[in-house]
């Protein structure tokens, strides 16, 4: 299975790389290749450092407070993760764009000047609005785990807030802090639809949407396949990099009990924590109420259009979490057999390590590539429909194998013995001993893929037309044609779904068995 | 002397009650079944927890009103006692001053003290390199170092096995003659501790149910409730 997976994206390559004929040098795209690497590379810089700013500040204010509603932040918090790309861009247009809500109040106040919101600054605010929460959501996550003893040992050798930051809180911090830089990079690098709606022209390319203009727009796949060849180089590096800063030891566990952190007594925290947690509210609360407004709407865009436009989206979005989870399941298993049957732990460390490898790949060199194979088998109309589910799946891979893989280790540890004692293999192993463990992370790991799947805008920007359209193509319709109250309540119906689903994954990820 | 009289605490599931005294310098077991709240009262002592009523002093200083910080009282706690990241002798120091700046003798005395416990030459070590009873060993360093006369010990040797469990206990009773300090500990195995301690304190319910000698404890009426209690465990 995972030479199949990766005979997969290879064809796809060489199949880009050979149409493109010539082979263009790649000195002949020099100074654009530079350009458009700097600008991925500033603006992923960028975003990566504001993004984690908020997170980190975010993350201790909240870890030190308590106040009501504190539960429903930190549920918004989670869901950034699953918030598709294209419905931040509307967002950010509704609340910074030329007539949105910022303007409005700055109108009111009197003033008269003139803001862009395309380059940088459209760019920063989307990244740090979907990643920033992230980052707090997951150190918030790790900085509960600090043993409650811990606390009771600070508070009676009498820490100071200066001693519970570099004892307590800054451990977590560290361990933690490489591997979400990289992670934050990565997305930021790779960013599309953001860069795409908010980068203001071709001057503000990622290598993402250089891609998806050499395809799309100049047919030039020899382009295409090296910048994609240059970008799965620079991921793929930092996939390494991101996999050996992610290797540490595991974090002890510990009863989650409720500590009072003595610091939150602190005046001087108080007032930083006030200041962090207002900022914060200002910079999230807008954007994510922006996409209430679409609550007018939401009745009259219910027509034909709509309606097709979600089967067609629900219908990807099945398929794709299905090739996510079975695709997870075969890795799984064979990096079970692997790791506890035959004893080879470096396969099995390079099974864990593919389905990551998959982020690194990008999505549209991959699909051209397939869709030139494709095209020689199958109706060339009809790939859209094919690939769409395929690559979805590929992006949700990772996510679905970091759902099973550790339960399918459990199920070996419990039952691995007596199952090989009475002879239990193949599917009859699958059914008795592993699935009773497995239904529910299978059940997460299928509605998050879902969800991801659901609200992606990528691919479709390729494939998407008068034949196929998915609910964000539709959206971004929209937003092209300058119909925002359309978009607004496209954009919301798009977030139910896709938070609605994501709450069922983690209902399930944290239901007992 | 520590002398609790009637601290009451009340959850909305569990009340407990506990009234005692302890002489100074002396050892006391504190035993019973598990929930009973022994923990707790080690945690009210150190002021983790504060009773909503009753009076709680040692060597005639009333504790209640004092943050953990300032109480006369050091604690050893069954597990995740030290700090990974730093070593044993920065484990050990953060109980003289947590900012870790020692002078000169600040840090002899911090040697000393490992040697004490069984470890010298162990200081640079981080926890992750250190068994489970040599960590232990580290957290009783860190509270003998502190100076204050009153140590709690929660369960501290529980997950060692039996011969370790027992070396630790005869250390604790070594430390407690040469240093001078009064301990509270609590203990599942108290034939482990009938011979050093001069109390024993039977714990149940969250109320003292019985105070005596070792002797007396485990040889009089509770003697089967507390072999239940241990059985339990």
């Amino acid at each position: 299975m995972a030479f199949a997976i990766l005979a997969l994206v290879a064809g796809g390559f060489i199949a880009l790389a050979a149409v493109g004929g010539e082979r263009p040098a790649l000195l002949s795209i020099g100074p654009y290749l530079w350009r458009v690497l700097a600008f991925s590379i500033v603006q992923a810089a960028l975003s990566t450092l504001l993004s984690l700013a908020l997170g980190v500040a975010l993350a201790l204010a909240l870890a030190r407070r308590r106040f009501p509603g504190r539960g429903a932040v930190l549920a918004l918090l989670g869901t950034t993760m699953v918030m598709p790309t294209i419905v931040a861009v509307f967002a950010v247009f509704a609340v910074y764009g030329r007539s949105g809500w910022a303007a409005d109040i700055l109108s009111l106040l009197g003033w008269r000047g003139e803001f862009s919101i395309f380059g940088y600054p459209g760019i920063l605010i989307a990244h740090v609005f979907l990643n920033g929460p992230y980052v707090a959501r997951i150190l918030l996550d790790s900085l509960s785990l600090v043993p409650a003893e811990h606390w009771r040992l600070a508070s009676a050798l009498g820490f100071s807030p200066a001693h519970i930051f570099r004892h307590l809180d800054w451990p977590v911090l560290r361990a933690e802090l490489p591997g979400l830089t990289g992670l934050v990079f990565l997305l930021c690098f790779k960013s599309f639809a953001i860069v795409l709606a908010l980068g203001g022209g071709p001057s503000r390319s990622t290598l993402e949407v250089a891609i998806y203009e050499a395809l799309k727009i100049d047919l030039d796949f020899g382009r295409a396949a090296w910048l994609s060849l240059i970008q799965l180089a620079i991921c793929l590096t930092l996939m390494g990099i991101l996999n050996w800063a992610l290797t540490r030891p595991p974090t002890p566990h510990t009863v989650r009990s409720q500590v009072q952190r003595h610091d939150a007594r602190n005046r001087s925290l108080k007032l930083f924590d006030a200041i962090v947690l207002s900022a914060g509210a200002l910079f999230i609360a807008p954007l994510a109420l922006s996409l209430l407004s679409g609550l007018d709407n939401i009745l009259e865009i219910a027509d034909a259009d709509l309606l097709r436009a979600f089967l067609t989206s629900m219908t990807i979005a099945v398929l794709a979490a299905t090739i996510a989870c079975l695709l997870a399941l075969a890795l799984a298993t064979a990096a079970r057999r692997r790791r506890v049957v035959l004893r080879s732990p470096r396969i099995a460390a390079f099974y864990d390590f593919l389905p990551n490898t998959l982020l690194a790949v990008p999505p549209f060199a991959l699909t051209a590539g397939l869709f030139l194979i494709l095209r020689r088998f199958a109706d060339p109309s009809s790939a859209g429909l094919i690939l769409l589910p395929l690559i979805n799946g590929l992006a949700a891979l990772p996510f679905a194998y970091r759902s099973l893989a550790p339960r399918l280790l459990t199920a070996e540890e419990r039952y691995g013995r007596v199952a090989a004692s009475l002879g239990i293999t193949g599917v009859n192993k699958l059914a008795i001993m592993d699935w009773p463990l497995l239904k529910r992370p299978f059940a997460a790991a299928f509605a998050l893929a879902m969800a991801l799947s659901f609200g992606d805008f990528g691919i479709i920007a390729l494939f998407g037309g008068q034949d196929l359209v998915t609910l964000p193509y539709l959206l971004y319709e929209r937003l092209g044609s300058y119909r925002l109250d359309d978009a607004s309540a496209i954009g919301l119906f798009i977030v139910l779904v896709a938070f609605l689903l994501a709450h069922v994954s983690g209902r399930l990820s944290h239901a007992g068995d | 002397m520590l002398v609790i009289e009637n601290c009451r605490l009340t959850w909305p599931d569990f009340t407990a009650e506990y009234s005692m005294t302890v002489r100074s310098g002396a050892l006391c077991a504190i035993v019973g079944p598990s929930g009973g709240g022994k923990t707790t009262l080690l945690h009210m002592i150190a002021g983790f927890e504060t009773p909503e009523s009753g009076k709680l002093t040692f060597e005639g200083i009333n504790l209640l009103p004092l943050d953990p910080a300032k109480r006369p009282v050091a604690i050893v706690f069954q597990d995740h006692n030290l700090f990974p990241h730093l070593s044993a002798a920065q484990n050990v120091a953060l109980g003289i001053r947590p900012s870790l700046r020692m002078s000169g003798e600040e840090h002899r005395l911090i040697e000393e003290t490992l040697q004490a416990v069984g470890l010298s030459g162990l200081d640079a070590r981080k926890p992750g390199e250190m068994s489970g009873g040599q960590r232990q060993r580290v957290a009783l360093a860190r509270a003998l170092v502190s100076g204050r006369p009153l140590i709690l010990l929660d369960e501290p040797f529980s997950s060692l096995d039996p011969g370790l469990r027992r070396d630790m206990v005869q250390l604790v009773g070594e430390l407690r003659r040469r240093r001078s300090v009064t301990i509270l500990m609590t203990i599942h195995t108290p034939e482990d501790v009938a011979d050093l301690a001069d109390q024993m304190v039977f714990v149940a319910d969250g109320r003292v149910v019985a105070s005596d000698t070792p002797s007396v404890i485990l040889g009089g009426s509770l003697a089967s409730r507390i072999a239940a209690a241990v059985s339990d465990t």
